[in-house]
């Protein structure tokens, strides 16, 4: 049995018309593999090189290149959270740590138990006039603080914030950062 | 989408920020009914010559908004129009600079504006093929511009006859994947061609052999969207605002410890004094400006007590840094220059693609290097390290702007704080606690 339902590896063959030279459509191509399955497998990879006529090496040579690409499994529901230096002055630092106890995990990739999230720390999302901010489910959410992390959290467990906890008075302030843990530097090439 | 951040409506010098925050202005017909949309395209059509719209773009002194600064005019003209191979005009809406967000800006305001400078160039440079490259976290531009170009395509002004004349025109999406280098010219090129995004050597240029091995224009989103703007309005109009050498407006993202971040549009040679406390009404009350990044975090850093250079990229070259990408970032004297340039060259050294061997290798050395400074176990040795690696980094001994970039911040910081380099390597102090004790 293929890794890959038979309507994606169809939509996969068709991408390389698309473009002017084929090769140009292994990024799309594993865009719809990765949406399938949440991450991309080895045999997910395979599959994609054999409907685009590539080797399969190479094309893992490029999932692997781009932070996009997830090699593992990640959460259903992903936190990536610009650290960069404008959302870091205003505080990212300890929203990062934040979501790691709110979700119970203790390093970016790691998935929670339940599988609904995990989080990473990001380079700057261009979108620093709101920070400190981060991508969620395909989506910005801007000038974060700890309520509304706790509450983005438990809408996505299905479980409503207690009230009176969110946007009770003042928002708790986010102070100064702290550095943060040396990340995982992409494969040499 | 959220609340407007920065420059919108009619107040003075708005060209590009003019009509943003008119409702459903992303909208074909609004941009064309309320804000005079299009208009510049048919000009350019239907009454001009090709060359003499790059004339016209070389008129207004425009210069390329992505970092580098080079003449937009003169870019146009390297490509040679009457060749019969297919060219292309690429756009980089990669924006990954640290700092910088007013590709997205004018992207999430005005998708039509970026569109129409695209299909004006298209034109200019005999392309009838234009690929927008946009960085892959960017889902709601990314969107728009695909709602965009249906709605282009429904009123045929992309298609076999654009407003009538025989120049078919098209415009594709093509999303990123999550890599900093891909806004480097030749990266995003290997990437747009489906390779791990590694720069190439020049020359051959692009406007030689870019995209697919065929002649390319490739510019910056800004760039192109004060394009029909300069149509309408003509060069010398346009060349009437900011300095001789660098007119115009430019977006300014000012991000950071000030109480008004946001997306500035502003003439060029003005301060950033004006810039930084004026429009984004400085740092939190209390707090001052300890340094600030005037072009995004590539370009080497500022103190306070140069506030009062002008963002033109003359008087910011005199001052050994760069315009750059109009990243404003402020840091206010609650922290500390060692966490700041620790955190970037963490930036550079996860986003060095690897090629060359003082990129990939001295970014992580530098950033092990700080953490033994932040952790109070630096000495001279650490010092001695971090002027060495930035040493390898610059002047040409790497192949792409990445690697000075990476040099740059441990330089600039350097020569401004030196002081608490010293404090913190060799006394193990961090000036900032006492800033904080004073307070
Ligand atoms: C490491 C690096 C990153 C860059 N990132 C961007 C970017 O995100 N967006 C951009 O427009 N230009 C970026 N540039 C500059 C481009 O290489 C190129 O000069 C620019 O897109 C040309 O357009 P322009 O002439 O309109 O400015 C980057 C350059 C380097 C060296
Ligand atoms: S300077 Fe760095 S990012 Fe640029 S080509 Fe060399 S290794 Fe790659
Ligand atoms: S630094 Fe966080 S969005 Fe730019």
């Amino acid at each position: 049995m293929s890794a890959l339902s038979a309507h994606v590896l169809e939509e996969i063959r068709e991408l390389p018309a698309r473009f002017p030279q084929p090769r140009s459509a292994v990024m799309p191509a594993l865009d719809l593999a990765q949406e399938e399955l949440g991450h991309l497998t080895p045999e997910a990879m395979t599959e994609v090189a054999h409907a685009l006529n590539l080797d399969a090496g190479y094309v893992e040579g490029v999932a692997t290149f781009y932070s996009l690409f997830h090699l593992q499994p990640v959460g259903k529901h992903r936190f990536y959270m610009c650290t960069n230096l404008s959302c870091m002055l205003r505080g990212a630092n300890e929203l990062v740590e934040h979501v790691q106890k709110s979700i119970g995990v203790s390093e970016p990739g790691e998935v929670s138990k339940d599988g609904l999230f995990s989080y990473e720390g990001v380079e700057c999302l261009g979108a620093c006039e709101y920070a400190p901010m981060m991508r969620l489910d395909h989506r910005y959410h801007y000038d974060l603080t700890l309520e509304k992390l706790d509450s983005l959290i438990a809408e996505r467990k299905g479980s409503s914030p207690r009230s009176g906890e969110v946007g009770a008075a003042e928002p708790r302030r986010v102070g100064t950062s702290k550095p943060r843990a040396p990340r995982k530097k992409k494969s040499d090439g | 989408m959220a609340d407007l951040r920065g420059t919108h409506g009619e107040s003075n010098g708005n060209l590009l920020t003019r009509w943003f925050g008119t409702a459903d202005l992303h909208k074909l017909d609004v941009y064309e009914s309320k804000a005079g949309g299009y208009t510049a395209l048919r000009k350019a059509l239907l009454e001009m010559e090709p060359a003499a719209i790059t004339n016209e773009v070389k008129t207004s002194g425009l210069r390329g908004r992505g970092g580098a600064g080079f003449a937009t005019g003169v870019k146009w003209s390297f490509i040679k129009r009457d060749t019969p191979e297919p060219k292309y005009v690429v756009v980089n809406a990669d924006e990954s600079e640290p700092g910088t967000a007013k590709d997205r800006y004018i992207m999430e305001n005005c998708p039509h504006m970026l569109l129409e400078g695209i299909m004006i160039a298209a034109y200019a440079v005999g392309a009838n093929q234009a690929w927008i490259y946009i960085r892959g976290e960017y889902d709601e531009p990314y969107r728009m511009l695909l709602e965009a170009i249906r709605e282009l395509r429904e009123k045929g002004y992309l298609g076999p006859k654009p407003m009538g004349k025989d120049f078919p025109l098209d415009i594709q999406v093509y999303r990123g994947h999550g890599a900093y280098i891909c806004g480097e010219e030749t990266a995003l090129l290997e990437s747009l061609e489906g390779k791990r995004a590694q720069p190439r050597s020049r020359p051959p240029f692009p406007a030689v052999k870019g995209a697919w091995g065929r002649p390319t224009l490739l510019n910056n989103v800004e760039t192109l969207a004060t394009v029909p703007w300069i149509i309408n309005n003509g060069g010398a109009a346009y060349a009437k605002l900011g300095t001789e050498k660098n007119p115009g407006t430019r977006l300014l993202t000012v991000s950071g410890n000030v109480k008004r971040p946001g997306i500035y549009e502003v003439e060029i040679g003005k301060t950033f004094r004006h810039i930084i406390m004026e429009l984004a009404g400085g740092p939190p009350d209390g707090r001052k400006v300890k340094v600030f990044w005037p072009g995004g975090s590539s370009a080497p850093v500022l103190p306070e007590s140069m506030l009062d250079t002008t963002c033109d990229a003359e008087a910011l070259a005199a001052a050994k840094s760069m315009g750059g990408s109009g990243g404003v970032i402020v840091m206010d004297d609650s922290h500390c220059i060692i966490e700041a340039a620790h955190r970037l060259l963490q930036f550079y050294a996860h986003e060095s693609c690897g090629k060359c061997t003082p990129c990939r290798i001295g970014g992580d050395w530098a950033v092990r290097m700080y953490e033994r400074i932040l952790a109070n176990q630096g000495s001279q040795v650490e010092l001695d390290n971090l002027r060495q690696v930035s040493d390898a980094l610059q002047n040409g001994r790497c192949l792409c702007g990445l690697g000075d970039s990476a040099g740059w911040v441990i330089d600039s910081t350097f020569r401004h704080f030196r002081s608490e380099y010293e404090d913190h390597a060799l006394r193990h102090e961090c000036n900032v606690g006492k800033v904080m004790a004073n307070a």
